[in-house]
């Protein structure tokens, strides 16, 4: 739906889900849960997305969006409004999942049930040629687990290498280091030329 | 950023959504877990909610008592006195253990010489009391006592609660304005009728 819209749309769509998010944010602080709640119905699909493209787990990202709301609804006074609630949201998300793969370790990259059940997920989202974006999801899965947590970071939802570097708690050097080989990675994987840079 | 229009790796990226909404709805465990966390704070700050309400029930029966009884020793005037009779099922207050400390209050020496006096006292006047008013005293002294008694108990698992401990408190005085009120009540001439 958004890759029909002109940017005016959609910028003026992101300024009106910030005010929404504002007012609800809070609401949330003062106790509301039915508040809290719809923050969760806005945002738990670009979290589980999030987190499922970091873990390649169903199970596992279904963990860490719950654990990502709950987190956020003890910090919510925390939350000054710096950043947008969205963006912080992601980053408790990052944490759970990190965290989650430092005390249960991560999985072998070649687990044809993770591709099943995640080329699943992604097949029900896509509105766009689906088998062009089940290559790149597939592609992207490959990905050793580095350039593939900053490339989702920084491809697909938008953070710099910064905010990315900033989020995966690594040098800004080596965001871009794992940010040029994913890349690379990924033209070699879809049979795309090199590009100069 | 490099312009996607250029490279196709970017146009294939950006085709790929952001959102991906789970197999499954996860708010209901998640309110779950909110519920769960809350309940446990509140558990770990108070001694519990069904304690509140047991406090609070015999507050109000220290109340109740208090007033019936008030009602009772200064509107039923005895018509006639027949004989003055010993009964020892009369509750002596040395018979309730009340503690001599609790919380920040301590019941002293003094306040126990001047309970003592008051005891008898209150003791005197209930045996001039009509037989009906005197078992409504004694019934809603042995209420006040077993609330206190009730309050007293809880106090001992819990003895920083400061709810508690005025409870305790505020049931003593209310004993103890029962047994002044009966004590320092008017008494009627008693007068004894050949029949």
């Amino acid at each position: 739906m958004l890759l029909t819209m002109d940017m005016s749309e959609s910028v003026a769509s992101a300024e009106a889900c910030a005010s929404v998010d504002d007012v609800l944010v809070a609401a949330a602080k003062r106790g509301d849960r039915r508040a809290f709640e719809r923050l969760y119905r806005i945002h738990s699909a670009r979290v589980y997305g999030l987190c499922l493209r970091m873990s390649r787990r169903a199970d596992v990202a279904e963990d860490c969006v719950q654990q990502t709301f709950v987190r956020a609804w003890r910090n919510l006074a925390k939350f000054e409004g710096r950043s947008s609630f969205g963006t912080w949201l992601h980053r408790i998300a990052v944490n759970e999942v990190l965290s989650h793969a430092r005390n249960h370790g991560t999985r072998s990259e070649s687990d044809e049930e993770e591709v099943t059940q995640f080329d699943q997920a992604v097949r029900e989202e896509s509105h766009v040629d689906a088998a062009d974006v089940m290559d790149v999801e597939r592609a992207l899965q490959s990905l050793p687990e580095g350039a593939r947590h900053a490339i989702v970071l920084q491809a697909i939802y938008g953070y710099s290498h910064e905010e990315v570097a900033d989020m995966l708690g690594i040098a800004v050097g080596t965001c871009k280091a794992q940010v040029h080989r994913g890349r690379k990675l990924l033209r070699q994987l879809l049979g795309l030329p090199e590009v100069e840079s | 950023m490099s312009d996607p229009k250029r490279d196709p790796l970017d146009e294939m990226l950006a085709k790929l959504p952001q959102a991906i909404a789970p197999e499954r709805d996860l708010w209901p465990a998640i309110d779950a877990q909110l519920t769960h966390e809350r309940n446990e704070r509140r558990g770990a700050h108070r001694p519990g909610w069904r304690w509140y309400q047991l406090a609070a029930a015999l507050l109000l029966v220290v109340g109740t008592t208090l007033t019936v009884t008030m009602l009772v020793v200064r509107h039923e005037e005895p018509p006639l006195v027949v004989e003055r009779q010993s009964d020892e099922s009369v509750m002596s207050p040395q018979a309730v253990a009340t503690p001599a400390s609790f919380g920040g209050y301590r019941l002293d020496d003094e306040y126990l010489r001047a309970r003592v006096q008051l005891d008898a006292a209150f003791e005197l006047r209930l045996k001039t009391l009509p037989p009906a008013a005197r078992e409504k005293v004694e019934r809603n002294l042995a209420d006040i006592r077993a609330a206190s008694r009730e309050i007293a108990d809880t106090l001992a698992q819990y003895p920083a609660d400061p709810l508690l401990q005025e409870l305790l408190l505020s049931t003593y005085q209310s004993e103890l304005q029962l047994l002044t009120d009966v004590a320092l009540s008017p008494s009627a001439q008693p007068s004894r009728v050949e029949l």
